[in-house]
């Protein structure tokens, strides 16, 4: 989950995410170094008396302010695409799971292995246990295996939702009436949070999303089914 | 006796010397700003992973993690 006052992305825990916090600290960089630029002339135009009324025209200033940004803007656009594509891998995912977003709570199937089918509620203030995090935890957390490509099918029952993790680098819409699938393959074990991430109603800002990531050996012997 | 004669002052172009200087010092620091935030941001980044992840165990980080009681599924 983020931090108090946390500027930059969550730590990530798989490869697509980390992938893209680089490809952030790339776009970032050019930012920092067009912000400069633009703030070293502003400041050095405004600390000067000299004047020239008599500019009519700056070819080889107009050239160079045209080409540059196009490189700049090519040297952003062709990781981006990169890591667009790579999102759109399927590995032979060895997992699926269907999620469904209602208003305002979110479903969960196993239909992989047996149908164990359950909801998940937000965590009422009322009902959280000390240490537990106010408007993230759920009742019943969807458990996945680490380490292992997983399919994630996502639709809604009723509006638009979107289902997120930030950490794993997901955000995919739950679209009623449209199946959309997600690939992730994750690297640590924990518990991650996410949040509900397209406006759905009165209670949008309440329906978290907690996974359990937990080691594929442990997966297999089943303690999702036990819950 | 001949009054002393001063070199006479630069007097025009004043505004395009002070341009070029600039130009040149504006690219060269935003060139330094984006180089630093490589250096001390972003390449710094990239190896804390790649150290994080040299001798991960995500069993044991699994166990400690299952031990602390943070995990619904399994106590």
């Amino acid at each position: 989950m983020a931090h108090p006052v946390q500027l930059g992305l969550q730590d990530a825990t798989s490869p697509v995410m980390e992938e893209l916090i680089t490809f952030h600290d790339q776009a970032l960089m050019a930012m920092f170094l067009i912000s400069f630029l633009i703030l070293y002339a502003l400041s050095s135009t405004l600390t000067t008396k000299l004047t020239n009324t008599n500019i009519t025209d700056a070819q080889e200033m107009e050239t160079i302010w045209t080409i540059l940004p196009a490189v700049i803007l090519i040297l952003i656009a062709l990781p981006s695409l990169r890591i667009l594509y790579m999102t759109d891998e399927i590995n032979n995912p060895s997992f699926t799971i269907k999620s469904i977003g209602h208003q305002w709570y979110w479903t969960y199937e196993y239909t992989d292995y047996g149908g164990l089918i359950f909801n998940s509620y937000m965590l009422p203030p009322l009902f959280l246990n000390p240490g537990d995090l106010r408007l993230l935890e759920v009742d019943n957390r969807v458990v996945l295996p680490i380490e292992a490509p997983v399919r994630m099918m996502i639709t809604s029952q009723d509006v638009l939702h979107s289902w997120t993790i930030p950490t794993l680098g997901l955000k995919t819409d739950a679209v009623p009436g449209r199946l959309n699938q997600t690939v992730f393959t994750a690297t640590r074990p924990g518990v991650y949070y996410g949040q509900c991430s397209e406006i759905c109603g009165a209670n949008h800002s309440f329906m978290p999303i907690v996974a359990e990531l937990i080691p594929l050996k442990i997966f297999e012997m089943g303690p999702v089914f036990t819950l | 006796m001949a009054p002393e004669v001063l070199p006479k002052p630069q007097m025009r172009g004043l505004l395009a010397r002070r341009l070029r200087f600039h130009m040149a010092t504006a690219f060269v620091l935003s060139l330094g700003v984006a180089a630093l935030y490589k250096v001390g941001v972003a390449d710094k980044r990239k190896k804390a992973y790649a150290d994080f992840y040299r001798n991960y165990d995500a069993m044991k980080d699994f166990e400690e993690m299952r031990k602390a009681g943070i995990f619904q599924s399994v106590k």
